[in-house]
């Protein structure tokens, strides 16, 4: 995931490299994504978001469709 | 109430963490060795095995290193993370952010723009970020992550 200045250089950046644009998220998105994600890694008891809880995570923050579904085969 | 020993596995895991954590720098399995009390080999071993659990991801050809133990990475990336006092290099931007969840601390984030690698600061301050000009791409669907974690 790569931090850009604007959909500008998204487009070049994808475009430089024969890939689709996908998916942009806003800085409020990642930081609570970081949140969810690492807020709990150094502890003991941490575990990963099962597949169901992760789409649950991001379906929350408007994240929807099946490139966000971990068990989706098409995109 | 009594204390429930730690498996090997997550006694690995946890010493990873603890130093990278507290020093900045990736530990190696000698390092991680010395600190849970084991042989190198047997670190080693529990290296492969928290890679299958998607905890760790060791240095492709060579088992004794660790390249990513997310948020943070073992090897140096455009993403450095300032904390603590100390600096921590991430996998990618979400991770970046990541390191100063997981520390529960306000921080910065140097990086740069993907493609034309302009200086980007990102700043999280009461925690929360501080607003400035920016998107995030995904390229990779989440289905795929673990694939290539380390391209992803």
């Amino acid at each position: 995931m790569l931090l850009f200045r604007s959909e500008e250089t998204v487009q070049a950046w994808c475009a430089a490299r024969g890939l689709p644009v996908r998916p942009l998220v806003r800085l409020d998105q990642i930081w609570f994504l970081a949140k969810r994600w690492h807020e709990n890694r150094l502890t003991v008891d941490f575990r990963r978001p099962g597949p169901d809880e992760m789409v649950g995570i991001f379906s929350g923050i408007g994240l929807t469709g099946p490139f966000w579904d971990p068990t989706a085969d098409h995109w | 109430m009594r204390e429930v020993p730690m498996d090997f596995d997550t006694s690995v895991k946890q010493a990873v963490y603890t130093l990278v954590a507290n020093a900045g720098e990736m530990p190696d399995a000698s390092r991680v060795a010395v600190e849970v009390g084991a042989g190198i080999a047997e670190v080693e071993d529990a290296f492969a095995r928290l890679y299958k659990k998607r905890i760790l991801v060791p240095e492709p050809g060579d088992r004794s290193r660790i390249r990513m133990a997310a948020p943070f990475s073992g090897v140096p990336t455009s993403f450095l993370v300032k904390a603590k006092g100390n600096a921590y290099f991430a996998n990618c931007v979400w991770d970046a952010l990541g390191v100063l969840a997981a520390f529960h601390v306000d921080g910065v984030v140097e990086a740069s723009d993907g493609h034309t690698r302009e200086p980007m600061t990102l700043e999280i301050h009461g925690g929360s970020p501080i607003p400035i000009e920016c998107v995030i791409h995904f390229a990779v669907p989440v289905a795929q992550w673990w694939d290539d974690m380390i391209h992803t």
